[in-house]
């Protein structure tokens, strides 16, 4: 029995070792030139103007969150819309009701004031 | 198409649990009142729902997902039993809520139908989306005082702890899924066992046959469950997260987090071990008999709550250990793995809920009134509330066990069924541990008769308390002196399953 899960054993070893192995090589085998343009975030790309932790408003949370939902609504309606005539009324009340638990929740966050920018 | 039927308690507490959260979004005025009751009567109709609609079960193909059985139907009341205690203790601190009061009721539904799902469900991933439909509004609810440090340093404690442990228990079920390929509780419980029954047997070298066991992985699988399930009903090694929590929470919520919560982990813990894995449950097993760990488990929590509660002197930490050490006396009845165990088990849980709901709900009023929350605190409350101390002592000397309350039947057929079950030595122990939880048990009533205070403060419960206080109080004395209508309906339960 425990002879079955020899093949864990070497994988872990052989896993740990493939990434070490791969470092330590590096490490043997770069050259060190470090200079400024050579150390920013994007070597090639923007220059950077401001660091990247700031404060932002959580507002954007907010706002993130229900688009997400209704993004992912949006990626359900799709197929079952293309598919409608084969998915007969069974799909259409399933629809109906995860439509109804969305719009009870898009209310809530209405009225809520989730959806006010102040 | 599938049968929806068995559903429909839940569906229904599901759709209230939604009107609640509208009826306190569009309601003029700012009361507590009128979602408390409605979720009150949600609550009361989805228990005659469980009742009407039992029986059956949600089928996919020819597997049942989510069934509706008698033990289902038991736990389901001793849950909405709670929730319906929890709402009913909760009107004073929901009021001193400045906002989000509707959502605490939802909230506290929404929990409830998780728990509901728990206990009927027959297939893996059902029971995980029903323990995290249970806890995730239970995070919420444990952290709603937010402007209060407590509250908050334990709603964040129990997320990271109940994410932890629910990573753990899923990791476990995956190698359970991994083992036999499927996810339905009977059809797992069918391989395991034919699995067992065709390799389990070698020869050794005096021609007889030796039990060889399924392998690491499986062991590696039972712990991983058993571990998962048990941070759930704060079982010792893995009852850290519950002294803190218990204390930071609202009283009501801590009391229905150690009864609602601990009644759905508990009828987890049965479907699994005693229902699908019966098969491994003795110490004939040598490697992979859960018995023997739980029993090892059971006896460490009962030393271990005991003997902690004694040195607390806040009465809700006091109270979080003896739950802890409760949950170890309620894991004797699982290991027995009988009918008798089973039903033990239930009756327990359904004393339990009556005394501990009552206690909390004493122990939240007077915080209300007084803002204290040490034990000494209490002193000289049989002069100033005789009756609030009299039922506070039922409950006190029920949870230690003391004839003619309902904890006394309760601890009596657990341990009888672990005789019968032949854990003797369980019994010796827990017996012992009983002795000496009496003496934190009966301090709080020595506190409360003998100790002289000039405390002046005049306890007066509101109506939804006080029926709240009623109910328990009757339920403590009438099941203790008359236990035969709720034992016959939990040896019921067990009909349910192998034994």
């Amino acid at each position: 029995m425990p002879a079955d899960y020899s093949a864990v054993l070497v994988f872990i070893i052989a896993g740990t070792g493939i990434v070490v192995f791969t470092f330590l090589l590096s490490w043997f085998v770069q050259p060190r030139n470090p200079y400024k343009v050579k150390t920013e975030t994007y070597e090639c790309g923007e220059p950077i103007f401001e660091q990247s932790w700031t404060q932002f408003n959580n507002r954007f949370y907010i706002f993130g969150l229900i688009f997400v939902i209704f993004d992912v609504e949006a990626v359900f309606l799709f197929p079952w819309a293309v598919a409608f005539k084969s998915l007969g009324l069974f799909a259409l009340v399933e629809m109906v009701i995860f439509i109804t638990i969305l719009l009870v929740g898009l209310v809530y966050a209405w009225k809520k004031g989730a959806l006010k920018w102040v | 198409m599938i049968n929806i039927t068995p559903l429909i308690p839940e569906l229904f507490l599901l759709v209230m649990a939604i009107v609640v959260l509208m009826l306190d979004l569009f309601s003029s005025r700012r009361t507590v009142v009128v979602p408390a009751y409605v979720s009150m009567a949600a609550v009361i109709i989805t228990g005659f729902l469980v009742f009407k609609f039992g029986g059956d079960a949600v089928r996919w193909g020819s597997n049942a997902i989510f069934v509706a059985d008698s033990f289902s139907q038991f736990f389901k009341v001793i849950i909405l039993g709670a929730a319906f205690l929890a709402i009913g203790s909760s009107f004073g601190t929901a009021d001193r809520m400045t906002h989000h009061r509707g959502e605490f009721f939802a909230l506290l539904l929404f929990s409830t139908v998780g728990m509901m799902f728990l206990v009927s469900a027959k297939e893996l991933i059902l029971l995980y989306v029903g323990l995290e439909l249970t806890t995730i509004p239970l995070f919420v609810l444990v952290a709603y005082q937010k402007t209060n440090r407590a509250s908050s340093e334990a709603g964040l404690k129990y997320l990271i702890i109940g994410a932890a442990s629910s990573a753990i228990l899923l990791y476990g079920l995956s190698l359970l899924y991994g083992y036999t390929g499927t996810t339905y509780l009977n059809e797992i419980a069918q391989k395991t066992a034919v699995y067992f029954l065709s390799h389990g047997f070698i020869p050794n070298a005096e021609g007889t046959t030796d039990l060889v066991g399924m392998g690491p992985a499986f062991s590696v699988a039972l712990m991983m469950i058993i571990a998962g399930l048990t941070f759930k009903l704060a079982i010792v090694p893995f009852h850290m997260w519950a002294p803190d929590v218990y204390e930071g929470a609202p009283t009501p919520i801590t009391a229905f987090l150690s009864v609602g919560s601990k009644a759905a982990g508990l009828a987890a813990i049965i479907r699994i071990f005693d229902g699908m894995l019966y098969a491994f449950s003795h110490d004939t097993m040598p490697n992979d008999s859960w018995g023997t760990m739980m029993a090892v488990l059971a006896a460490v929590t009962m030393v271990a709550g005991n003997i902690i509660a004694i040195r607390q002197t806040n009465i809700k930490r006091m109270l979080a250990y003896s739950s802890i050490a409760q949950a170890g006396y309620i894991l004797i009845g699982v290991i027995a793995a009988s009918k008798l165990g089973v039903a033990s088990c239930g009756f327990y849980m359904f004393a339990y809920m009556f005394a501990n709901m009552g206690a909390f709900a004493i122990v939240g009023l007077y915080a209300e009134k007084t803002g204290k929350k040490n034990i000494s605190d209490f002193a000289g409350l049989s002069k100033t509330s005789p009756i609030i101390a009299a039922l506070m002592t039922m409950f006190m000397l029920s949870l230690a066990g003391i004839p003619p309350l309902a904890g006394f039947m309760a601890k009596y057929y657990i341990f009888a069924a672990a005789i019968e079950a032949g854990y003797t030595w369980l019994v010796i122990l827990a017996l012992l541990m009983s002795v000496v939880s009496l003496y934190y048990y009966a301090n709080v009533v020595r506190i409360m008769y003998m100790v002289d205070s000039d405390n002046k403060h005049h306890i007066i419960p509101s109506f939804p308390a006080g029926l709240v206080l009623a109910l328990t109080g009757i339920g403590v004395l009438l099941f203790g002196i008359l236990p035969q209508s709720i034992l016959d309906m939990a040896y019921k339960t067990a009909s349910s399953f192998i034994f």
